[in-house]
C-alpha cells in the first residue's frame, strides 16, 4: 500500500510540474468544445438527429471521447520513463511490480477524473444539463473505461519500446474505436456496413451509455451493456498490464 | 567466506528475429569474492550487460542458476533487491523531479521511513558534496553531475554488492576520475563492486579481478597482472599507409622466428615478440631491405585491450565500432 502511495504521489508532482499538461490534459478537451459544439449546432435541426439541442448530444459523447484519448496515450509517458532508466530503477527496489502499475493507472485516473469535471464545467455554460445521480455513475464508467485504456496503452509501450512505433499502433487502433463510437456524428446516418461494425466497437455503448445518464435514465439498456463491457475489459487488460510491468524488460 | 555472487551456467537467450534465438550469455561460471572489485570487460554485444541484468534481478535467466549475496537469483529475487545496489547506464533519475526528491523516493522504497530516508538523504548528499545541485531539477545537471547523483541512488540502501554498468561512459575525464573516487571510497567501506566497462585502462588500475567476456562466454578470468603475463614479452605495432603495403610487409615477416605471433586490424599490424628490444632491430632491418618501411613504429608492454586481442582475435575499440 505503501508503494502505491509513494509511486502516486511522485506521478502527481511529476505530471503536474509539466506546463504541457495543461495544454494537453485540459485545454485540448475545452478546445474540442468551443470549436465543434458551434459547429454540430448546424447539424442538430437535420432529420434524423437524435436530439434538438446539440450541447445534449456532444458533451456526453466527448467526456468518453477524452477518457479514450487520454488514457490511451499514457504509454508514452512510459516509454520516457523507460528511456530514462527510471523504471528500471524502481524495478531494482524491492518495490512490488503490483503496486508499480496500480500506482501509474490510479494517476491516469485522477487525471480523467479532472479533465472530466473540468469538461462537464464548461459545458455548463453551454447550456448542458444534467441528472445529478446519471453524471456520477457517468464518472464511474469514464473511470473504467480510463483504466482499460491506460492498461492497454500501458501495456503497449512495453511490447514497442519505442515511440513511433507506439504512435503508430495506438493510433490505428483508437481512431477507428472513436469513429465507430459515434462521438462525432449519430452512427444511423451511416450505411449498413458501418452500423454492423459500430455494433463491434465497445464505445458505441459507452457514448450511448454517456448521452442516456446525462439525462438520468440509468435504466437505459446501453448503461448496464457499457458498464458490463468495460467492466470486463478494465479487468482484463489490467491484469494482462500487471504480468507485463512483472516481466517487463524495461 | 561464501562468494557474494556465485554462478553455475548462467545463461540467457533471447527470441530474436524471425523466430532465430539468439543466445546473449552462454553458461557462465562466476565466483566473485566479497569486498572485491570486480570488472566485466568486453565489446558492446559480448553479453556484459545482460550478465549484468541478471545478477541484479532485472531480467530471469533462462538455463543454470546463481546465488547473490548467498539468496537463489529466481526464487529470493526480492530479498536480493533489498541487499543490491544497481546504476544503470542510463542512470534513472524522473528528470521533472529534482535530486534530492528522487533520492526520498528511492530511499522510501526501501522501506525506510520517511524521517529515516530524509536523515539517509541528507547524509548521502552532504559526503558526496552534491548540496550545490540536489534540489535542482535532474533534468539541469551536467552529465557527471548527474552520474553522481545515480551513485548516490545506488548506495541509499547501504547495499553490500553494488552493480556499474559502465558507470564512466561518456563522461569528461574529471568526472571519470569522480566517479572512480567514489568507487574506491565504497570499495574501502568493504561494499562488494561488480562493474563492467570497455575502459580498459580503468578495469587495469580499479579491478582487483576481471572478467573478459566475448560472444556471451567467458574468454579470460584473473587479476589484470594474471591476465597480462599471458602475453609474456613485448608488442610492436608498426603503422602503414593502407592495408596493400601492410599485407606486403606481413609477408615479409612471415616466418621470422622472433616473432611469434601476427594480428591485422585496419593498416596497424601488431606483431608479438619475445624482447622488443632486440626485435626491434632486425624488424626494421628486414622491411628496409624489403623496401617496405613502416610509417610509424611502437613498442609497448602489453595491456588488456592486447589481452583481448589475442584471446578474441578483435581489438575492443575495433569491435565496438561495428
Amino acid at each position: 500500500m505503501r508503494d502505491i502511495y509513494l509511486i502516486m504521489t511522485n506521478e502527481i508532482r511529476v505530471t503536474f510540474r509539466n506546463p504541457f499538461w495543461i495544454f494537453h490534459g485540459l485545454v485540448q478537451p475545452v478546445i474540442y468544445l468551443l470549436l465543434f459544439g458551434p459547429l454540430l449546432n448546424g447539424v442538430a435541426g437535420t432529420r434524423g438527429f437524435p436530439s434538438a439541442n446539440a450541447i445534449q448530444f456532444f458533451a456526453p459523447g466527448l467526456l468518453i471521447m477524452n477518457a479514450l484519448f487520454s488514457a490511451g496515450f499514457v504509454g508514452f509517458s512510459l516509454q520516457d520513463k523507460v528511456d530514462c532508466g527510471f523504471l528500471e530503477r524502481l524495478r531494482v527496489t524491492p518495490v512490488s511490480r503490483l503496486a508499480l502499475a496500480l500506482g501509474l493507472i490510479f494517476v491516469s485516473s485522477i487525471e480523467l477524473v479532472i479533465q472530466s469535471t473540468v469538461l462537464v464545467l464548461c459545458a455548463l455554460l453551454f447550456g448542458l444539463q444534467f441528472d445529478l445521480f446519471g453524471v456520477l455513475l457517468l464518472v464511474v464508467l469514464i473511470l473504467l473505461i480510463g483504466v482499460a485504456m491506460a492498461s492497454t496503452s500501458f501495456t503497449l509501450a512495453l511490447i514497442t519500446r519505442e515511440g513511433g512505433m507506439l504512435a503508430g499502433v495506438t493510433n490505428t487502433f483508437v481512431l477507428p474505436l472513436l469513429i465507430l463510437s459515434g462521438v462525432m456524428l449519430p452512427i444511423s446516418f451511416g450505411p449498413p456496413l458501418i452500423q454492423v461494425l459500430a455494433r463491434f466497437d465497445p464505445f458505441l455503448y459507452a457514448v450511448n451509455a454517456a448521452r442516456a445518464l446525462i439525462n438520468g435514465s440509468v435504466l437505459d439498456p446501453s448503461v448496464g451493456i457499457a458498464f458490463l463491457v468495460f467492466a470486463a475489459l478494465s479487468l482484463v487488460t489490467l491484469a494482462v498490464f500487471i504480468r507485463g510491468m512483472r516481466e517487463a524488460v524495461a | 567466506m561464501p562468494p557474494i555472487i556465485h554462478t553455475e551456467k548462467l545463461s540467457k537467450t533471447f527470441a530474436g528475429h524471425k523466430k532465430q534465438i539468439v543466445e546473449a550469455v552462454r553458461a557462465i561460471d562466476l565466483d566473485v569474492a566479497e569486498g572485491e572489485i570486480f570488472g566485466l570487460l568486453g565489446p558492446n554485444g559480448a553479453g556484459k550487460t545482460t550478465t549484468m541484468r541478471m545478477l541484479c534481478t532485472l531480467l530471469v535467466p533462462t538455463g543454470g542458476r546463481a546465488t547473490v549475496t548467498g539468496l537463489d537469483l529466481v526464487t529470493q529475487a526480492g530479498e536480493i533487491r533489498e541487499r543490491i545496489g544497481y546504476v544503470g547506464q542510463k542512470g534513472g533519475l524522473e528528470p521533472v523531479a529534482t535530486g534530492r526528491e528522487n533520492l526520498m523516493l528511492h530511499a522510501q522504497l526501501y522501506r525506510l521511513s520517511k524521517a529515516e530516508a530524509a536523515r539517509r538523504v541528507d547524509s548521502v548528499i552532504e559526503r558526496l558534496n552534491l548540496g550545490s545541485f540536489a534540489d535542482r531539477k535532474a533534468e539541469t545537471y551536467s552529465g557527471g553531475q548527474k552520474r553522481i547523483f545515480d551513485l548516490a541512488s545506488g548506495v541509499i540502501n547501504r547495499p553490500q554488492l553494488l552493480f556499474l554498468d559502465e558507470p564512466t561512459t561518456g563522461l569528461d575525464p574529471q568526472s571519470r576520475a569522480r566517479v572512480w573516487e567514489e568507487v574506491r571510497a565504497l570499495h574501502a567501506q568493504k561494499t562488494t563492486i561488480f562493474v563492467t566497462t570497455h575502459y580498459l585502462e580503468e578495469a587495469d588500475a580499479l579491478c582487483d579481478r576481471v572478467a573478459i567476456v566475448d560472444l556471451g562466454k567467458i574468454v579470460a578470468l584473473g587479476s589484470p597482472a594474471e591476465l597480462k603475463q599471458q602475453i609474456a614479452g613485448d608488442i610492436v605495432t608498426l603503422g602503414f599507409n593502407d592495408e596493400t603495403e601492410l599485407s606486403a610487409a606481413s609477408a615479409l615477416l612471415q616466418s621470422q622466428p622472433l616473432i611469434r605471433e601476427r594480428h591485422q586490424s585496419g593498416a596497424t599490424l601488431q606483431l608479438y615478440v619475445d624482447r622488443g628490444d632486440e626485435a626491434l632491430p632486425e624488424i626494421m632491418r628486414i622491411l628496409g631491405q624489403g623496401h617496405r618501411p613502416p610509417k610509424t613504429i611502437h613498442l609497448s608492454r602489453p595491456s588488456l585491450d592486447d589481452v583481448f586481442l589475442k584471446l578474441t582475435g578483435h581489438t575492443l575499440r575495433k569491435s565496438e565500432s561495428e
